[in-house]
């Protein structure tokens, strides 16, 4: 593309107090290229400040324009001109807002930055979105047909999608179907399932296509390209299919651990699930003879909440017994219901069937069960009650029920096993981690060189990052809703199987334009391969975390770009650089580094490269900025996708041209990752391990390179930590390097 | 373990206090959260904060709950009432349970129950509080030589209300009773009511 440059200077927010524009504009002279224009503006973002740039576009032909104004992270909808390449270069936030005004440090920064842009758009190309052969279909899958994934299904649909719904049994309906009341707002009593109307609606809609009694044999290509076999009873199907909302669902926990509390001990002695099921059948009875059942007992958190058996708690198993409670009244007005429990936890309004259940006379007992015997043909409780600090009996019990909790059913019933290199050679057979495509029950059977299930956490959910983006699993395009996502109840099912199913319609909308969904919505860049120099080394299929790219029995790359999230990782992964981006290339931040003006030894002016992540610690220096805080004038900041995409022919390349150390800004990693790409700034600490050899072929103190994890929430870290580091680079001492 | 442990949660008792005490129902919606024992001004003088009180009749305590002097503390300071996420009228139990205390032949603390004797007679009797004849009637309910006793150790007091006209001297006089309102025999027919209805009373 030949570019014609036009560079817009904004002098309002007190840039122009601070910097002197005409110096900035001589700083750009003998960059690679020149501007066709080089204009300043009182007020850049202003009606007449858009329109100078516009009528430059139309009447000058300017094609690639460089905002020197203000964070790239706002006013984005105003400094929009398509078919143009922009860049912003962070004169306000990044200089004027953390720097003194006037002083010649800011000045040589800002000088800098411009540099920085400049460079880096004359490397940028426009993007050209990436259009399949193969037609995008907008079809979504709903896996799952209980309450979540019927809801799924029925909201696609009536936001006019077509959906291909695939269960596992013969009928739909789920957990859901086989209950006998459920508890729904509003909670002041129990009502009738409301699951019957949604199968019909779905069995009704005509843009709803039902496989029951199926199982998802093959799910070959990515988002918008999915291609799904589906083995049906004496059958198979293809489906071509755009996204997939992976409602799966839940298992009860394995009551069989729960010998402890008289589980599989005496007859008596059922599971929540066990008396849902006696209710259905229309009557409650002592299993052991049949006999009436007057008093009952419920144990509260049976197994759940207790590190050796379910650690986490479940969040509906206080409200099944609520329900329980309340229809054991109503089947039978002389039922007296104990309830010993470690604590009620009977969220927001479901707070109504708690008192309700108080109202009806059950008696809550807090504390731990501490043994279930049987005396006379009776159960006993005996219990540690801490309200009263004494150990209590409950006798003559006709039925004790174990509130049981959930588990995925991805949650496989024993971890499988897989042919792994053992570490003398050759193979040897291993658990796999949770966290591999390896680990999860077979739900989708998806071709993946990563795996054919979702990667999930310790406790067999899918991986999400349940603060940024909820929905999203490590497979882009496809959401996990309902219990299959995290134990709730079937008013919250709803409500996130709604949420999954919009997701799962921008995913289709967003790919049938070429456009990357979140984090980086709208990009529409995608990772280019130059194959001619590619090793089959396997470091980016290996290390791509969404699993982007498969590859061929010789290792070569097979991209997949819909699946691509455009982090950067497979591009810092290649130690032949052949992987980039139309904006986006280890040349280009290499230029861009090169660009630095570094000062002369005798000056005492030492520079710093930093390298910030985009996501978390690019908002941070932007806030930190907002408030006005003073940081060292010697740091260049340089943002990235996100440090997974950290080459170390970078650091080489400024430390070799007098750059006095280099400072990665990244996220959070380890088991409460905050990273938006799963393992990105663990990558890059782990590339930066080996950067000691290259220190020390240069003779350079390993010092002059550091990581440090950075929050969005951290801007008042951000002066100490760069402060801090330039003060550890003087310590060292200038770069031998410098005016080479 | 305690022997007797099988007689805990025994729902008699608590049913007796759902029909028989004041507000004794409004117990069930307890969560025992305890932010009423932490909020009672007199919590350190209790042996059984409210919120024990309540779990023990739950577990069908009577014996302790009835005679537990801390059901007839309370000063009505309403905190609890005020501060009580589920909106149980914890101060009106309290008074309640002193009630049923007292009629079912427990008597928790002898001093409350005279004082309240003595308060009760004289409103019922005048419509009124003589402040002289309510204290009149509390000293002498252990006797003539202890009442005199006890009205002597409070003369400095009793002078100055006289000197400031807050007291009659007549009413020190035993039997004298203070002035009557206007139609008192209304009056008598609601509180007669009342107690009918298991409010207040001092029998």
């Amino acid at each position: 593309m030949d570019k014609k440059l036009g560079v817009y200077v904004c002098k309002g927010c007190g840039i122009g107090d601070a910097i002197n524009v005409e110096a900035l504009s001589e700083a750009i002279e003998g960059l690679d290229v020149t501007p066709h224009l080089f204009k300043d503006v009182p007020v850049l973002c202003s009606k007449e400040g858009v329109d100078t740039i516009k009528a430059d576009i139309e009447g000058e032909g300017i094609n690639a324009v460089v905002v020197a104004a203000c964070s790239p992270r706002v006013l984005y909808d105003v400094f929009d001109f398509p078919g143009c390449l922009l860049e912003r270069v962070n004169l306000r936030e990044g200089v004027t807002w953390c720097q003194p005004p006037g002083e010649e440090d800011t000045q040589m920064m800002a000088n800098d930055y411009l540099r920085l842009g400049i460079t880096k758009i004359s490397k940028s190309e426009l993007p050209e979105p990436f259009k399949p052969e193969e037609e995008i279909s907008k079809r979504i899958m709903v896996v799952g047909g209980g309450m979540a994934g019927l809801t799924a299904a029925l909201e696609g649909a009536k936001a006019g999608y077509e959906v291909v719904l695939v269960e596992k049994e013969a009928e739909l309906g789920g957990w859901k179907a086989k209950f006998y009341k459920e508890f729904s707002a509003p909670y002041n009593d129990i009502h009738d399932l409301s699951v019957t109307s949604l199968i019909q609606q779905v069995q009704g809609h005509d843009k709803i296509k039902v496989y029951t009694a199926s199982e998802i044999d093959k799910t070959a290509g990515g988002p918008g390209l999915y291609s799904v076999d589906i083995k049906s009873n004496g059958g198979s199907a293809q489906e071509k299919i755009g996204a997939i909302v992976m409602a799966t669902g839940w298992k009860p926990y394995d009551p069989s651990n729960l010998e402890h509390l008289g589980y599989g001990k005496f007859k008596n002695v059922v599971t929540n699930i066990q008396m849902e099921e006696m209710a259905k059948a229309g009557k409650i009875v002592r299993p052991s003879d049949g006999g009436p059942v007057k008093k009952v007992g419920f144990i509260q958190c049976a197994g759940s909440r207790d590190p050796e058996r379910l650690p986490y708690c479940s969040a509906v198993c206080c409200l099944a017994t609520m329900k329980q409670a309340t229809y054991l009244k109503q089947m039978d007005a002389d039922s007296q219901a104990y309830v010993v429990y470690k604590d009620i936890r009977t969220p927001m309004q479901t707070e109504d069937l708690y008192r309700k259940v108080q109202r009806d006379g059950a008696v809550f007992i807090r504390g731990e069960v501490e043994s279930v015997s049987e005396q006379g043909g009776s159960l006993v409780i005996e219990a540690m009650d801490v309200l009263l600090n004494d150990k209590v009996r409950l006798e003559e019990l006709d039925l004790v029920v174990l509130a049981t909790g959930m588990v995925p059913t991805s949650m496989p019933a024993e971890i499988p096993k897989k042919e792994m290199p053992a570490e003398g050679g050759g193979t040897e057979l291993r658990e796999v981690a949770p966290d591999s495509g390896f680990f999860s029950t077979p739900a989708l059977r998806l071709q993946y060189r990563q795996g054919p299930e979702i990667p999930t956490l310790k406790y067999g959910f899918p991986d999400s990052h349940f603060v940024c983006f909820p929905y999203e699993t490590r497979r882009t395009g496809i959401y996990a809703a309902g219990v299959a996502h995290r134990p709730m109840d079937s008013t919250q099912a709803k409500s996130d199987a709604a949420g999954a199913m919009l997701k799962a319609i921008q995913v289709v909308e967003a790919t049938a334009v070429g456009a990357a969904v979140h984090p980086r919505s709208g990009d529409m860049t995608y990772p280019d391969f130059f194959m001619q120099r590619c090793t089959q080394c396997k470091r980016c299929t290996e290390e791509c975390p969404f699993g982007a790219i498969n590859e061929d029995e010789k290792g070569n790359p097979l991209p997949n770009p819909t699946r691509c999230r455009r982090c950067g990782v497979c591009m810092g992964a290649c130690p032949e650089r052949i992987i980039s981006f139309k904006n986006y290339s280890v040349g280009m931040i290499g230029s861009m580094i090169k660009s630095i003006h570094i000062p002369e030894e005798d000056e005492e002016k030492p520079r710093a490269v930093v390298l910030v992540c985009e996501n978390d610690a690019y908002p941070a220096l932007d806030m930190a900025g907002l408030q006005k805080l003073r940081y060292s004038p010697f740091v260049r900041v340089i943002p990235m996708r996100c440090l997974g995409g950290l080459n170390l022919v970078w650091i080489a390349d400024a430390l070799s041209r007098g750059v006095d150390g280099i400072l990665l800004l990244g996220c959070r990693h380890g088991d409460d990752y905050q990273c938006h790409f799963i393992k990105g700034s663990e990558l890059a600490t782990t590339r930066l391990s080996k950067v000691a050899e290259t220190l020390n072929r240069l003779a350079l103190e390993s010092e002059r390179v550091k990581v440090e994890e950075v929050s969005i929430a951290d801007a008042h870290r951000i002066p100490e930590i760069l402060n801090e580091f330039m003060e550890t680079l003087e310590g060292i001492g200038p770069n031998p390097y410098k005016g080479w | 373990m305690a022997q007797k442990a099988s007689s805990k949660y025994d729902p008699t008792f608590a049913k007796e206090v759902f029909e028989k005490v004041d507000s004794g129902e409004e117990i069930k919606k307890c969560m025992q959260c305890g932010v009423c024992a932490a909020s009672c001004p007199l919590a350190d003088k209790m042996e059984f904060s409210p919120r024990k009180i309540f779990t023990m009749i739950r577990a069908g305590e009577r014996q302790k709950v009835l005679a537990s002097k801390d059901i007839m503390l309370c000063t009505s300071c309403y905190t609890c009432i005020v501060r009580c996420p589920r909106k149980v009228p914890v101060m009106e139990v309290m008074h309640g349970l002193a009630h049923h205390a007292l009629r079912s032949g427990f008597v928790p603390r002898k001093e409350s129950s005279k004082f309240g004797k003595a308060f009760w007679d004289c409103i019922y009797k005048t419509g009124r509080v003589d402040e002289g004849v309510a204290a009149r009637n509390y000293y002498l309910a252990d006797g003539l030589v202890a009442g005199a006793k006890r009205g002597l150790e409070m003369k400095d007091i009793a002078l100055n209300m006289l000197k400031h006209k807050r007291m009659n001297i007549m009413s020190a006089i035993p039997g004298i009773q203070g002035k009557k309102i206007k139609n008192i025999a209304t009056l008598q027919k609601m509180l007669d009511k009342a107690e009918a209805m298991g409010k207040g009373g001092s029998k």
